[in-house]
């Protein structure tokens, strides 16, 4: 009985934007550094490390977690929003303690008094999951809930919804549209996460970077 | 035509052609191998009565189960695995049974689940059960048997990871821990997440030595070295003793040959209920999941009247297959096929030529000549 996999790349996959680019500078502080990716001009869509094996691609944050759980990443890197709301059968390993903010429930001030009682009300939020959870299985209150994609702010605004469930990370937005965080439901940061079959197949190099990232936050 | 009756409604599909011939031959020689240790096949019913299934039993959550009605009111279930229905079968059959029976089995089973996007809903399962027999050359059957059988399959790249709840339980009894935190933070670490079981000890006031080892579960995966760490960790009996049951199952799987596919992860803690000891999973390239859950269930038996240990597991053998595709492994399917034309004049020969090579075991299509 033959075994295979030896010299087996590592792949990664990182949430598009800022969380990619702290967690690229967080990599090259233990030794993980991807020239390639540097070059912004660029147009490849994965980047090679061909020292260590692994490799990266970029992705949309909601689909990371589904990258990893296919095993088609072993490695994700993503928003804990993300990760509540995709709800995938994913190791979520580390806390990288960046990209920090809170998942809160904002309305008008004249909002408060909805959420202290079990009455039925309207909530707009790009995060349903969430605000299902949070709402039924937390504050046992009944709710409608409507999926908006952007500018979630504008639901209590035109009376599309009485609160909306969405990230807060200044507040500035809120306070220019007259809105509030009425309630908190949870603290965000990035999280990586691991496929569950590279962790059992890999232990040993996947336990090192884990050990490796966690002396450095 | 209405194209609409054309198609299968989500998470369940037809499989044809080349792909069931692949099909079929795998779990031929699944079951080839699991027959040769001497396992009897069963046959149970595709669905049963709610209770058999229920969450006392503990397999499934019960929204996740396919319900329904019968006659008289009585709430029915399809079966979302097989091995309540085996355990009620051994109960019922074999009550005064003393010696341990051997079961295999096959069928598929259904989980009304939406959320896993691309998962089916009606898949294939393949798997053995081991009722009557608390040794340890028990569990190391079970584990030698799931590793022969995917590798006769023809499977090579894989692991199979051992742990034993009573590992994690022996700490947790120790440490004092409610019931309720100690289900939350079997969810933390089984799911490997170190920060949240951290945050989970820190706000149930979990007194500080007993936190660092119940964190440490998480991390202690790996080679058969992690036993040694795994013991040196823990002063409780019960932790101890379910260390050196892991060390003497790996012994004898030494002695099969088979322990380099063999790992073990003490923080793995199923959701199901009722395993009790011993839990395994195998992992392999090409799908996200393990694709092979079994363990011990000492408890499950007694519910349906029966104490009696037993220990099993199950292939999901859509999975295997859809990994072996991935992997590039190749699966003999069927073999060819011969086809005989005939005219209108020869269709005496030729229907004789076809009884002929029929009866010499080939397979033979006839068809009309054009």
């Amino acid at each position: 009985m033959e075994k295979m996999s030896e010299d087996r790349y590592l792949t990664f996959a990182l949430g598009k934007g800022r969380l990619a680019n702290k967690t690229m500078e967080l990599f090259e502080k233990i030794g993980v550094t991807c020239e390639e990716m540097k070059d912004k001009d660029s147009r490849k869509l994965i980047f090679v490390n061909e020292d260590l094996k692994f490799r990266f691609f970029l992705a949309k944050g909601p689909d990371v977690p589904t990258y990893v759980e296919y095993g088609a990443a072993d490695i994700g890197v993503v928003g804990k929003d993300t990760i509540m709301e995709e709800n995938r059968r994913v190791y979520e390993v580390l806390d990288l303690k960046y990209g920090k903010c809170r998942m809160c429930v904002c309305g008008p001030k004249s909002a408060e008094e909805l959420l202290k009682h079990h009455e039925m009300i309207r909530v707009a939020s790009k995060y349903p999951n969430i605000a299902k959870d949070y709402f039924y299985n937390r504050k046992h209150q009944t709710v409608d809930i409507i999926k908006l994609n952007g500018s979630v702010e504008l639901g209590p605004i035109v009376k599309l919804a009485d609160v909306i469930v969405d990230i807060v990370e200044t507040g500035s937005t809120l306070r220019e549209n007259g809105l509030e965080v009425l309630e908190e439901i949870c603290p965000l940061s990035a999280r990586m996460i691991v496929n569950q079959v590279s962790m059992q197949m890999e232990p040993e190099r996947i336990k090192r970077l884990i050990t490796d990232l966690r002396a450095h936050l | 035509m209405s194209s609409h009756l054309l198609h299968t409604p989500e998470g369940v599909r037809d499989i044809y052609g080349e792909e069931k011939a692949k099909k079929t031959a795998v779990e031929r020689l699944l079951r080839q191998k699991i027959e040769s240790y001497g396992y009897r096949d069963i046959q149970t019913p595709t669905f049963e009565f709610f209770d058999v299934f229920s969450k006392e039993v503990g397999t499934t959550p019960s929204r996740e189960l396919y319900k329904f009605f019968d006659k008289e009111g009585n709430t029915l279930v399809l079966r979302p695995d097989f091995t309540p229905s085996i355990a009620r079968c051994a109960a019922k059959y074999f009550m005064d049974e003393d010696v341990p029976i051997r079961f295999c089995y096959q069928g598929n089973t259904f989980t009304n689940t939406s959320l896993l996007q691309g998962k089916l809903k009606e898949v294939t399962q393949m798997g053995a059960e081991l009722i009557g027999d608390a040794s340890v050359q028990a569990d190391a059957e079970m584990i030698a048997m799931t590793i022969e059988a995917l590798y006769h399959a023809g499977l090579s790249d894989f692991q199979i990871s051992v742990g034993n709840l009573e590992y994690f339980k022996g700490i947790c009894a120790e440490a004092g821990l409610s019931e309720e935190t100690e289900l939350e933070l079997r969810e933390y670490i089984s799911g490997k997440n170190f920060f949240g079981a951290e945050e989970l000890l820190d706000s149930a006031g979990v007194e500080r030595r007993d936190r660092e080892l119940l964190l440490k579960v998480s991390e202690l995966f790996g080679t058969a070295a992690i036993l040694d760490e795994a013991k040196r960790a823990v002063t409780n009996e019960r932790s101890r003793n379910a260390v050196k049951r892991l060390e003497k199952v790996y012994e004898a799987l030494c002695e099969y040959g088979v322990e380099k596919y063999v790992s073990f992860d003490l923080g793995m803690l199923s959701k199901y209920n009722y395993y009790t000891g011993i839990i395994f999973k195998g992992y392999t390239y090409g799908v996200g999941d393990a694709i092979v859950k079994g363990g011990r269930y000492d408890s499950l038996l007694g519910r349906f009247g029966k104490d009696a240990p037993a220990i099993g597991f199950m292939i999901v053998v859509d999975d295997l297959l859809a990994a072996m595709n991935r992997q590039g492994v190749a699966v003999e399917g069927e073999e060819a096929c011969l086809r005989l034309y005939y005219g209108e004049k020869d269709f005496h020969d030729k229907l004789a030529e076809a009884r002929e090579l029929r009866a010499a075991g080939k397979r033979v299509e006839l068809l009309p000549k054009q």
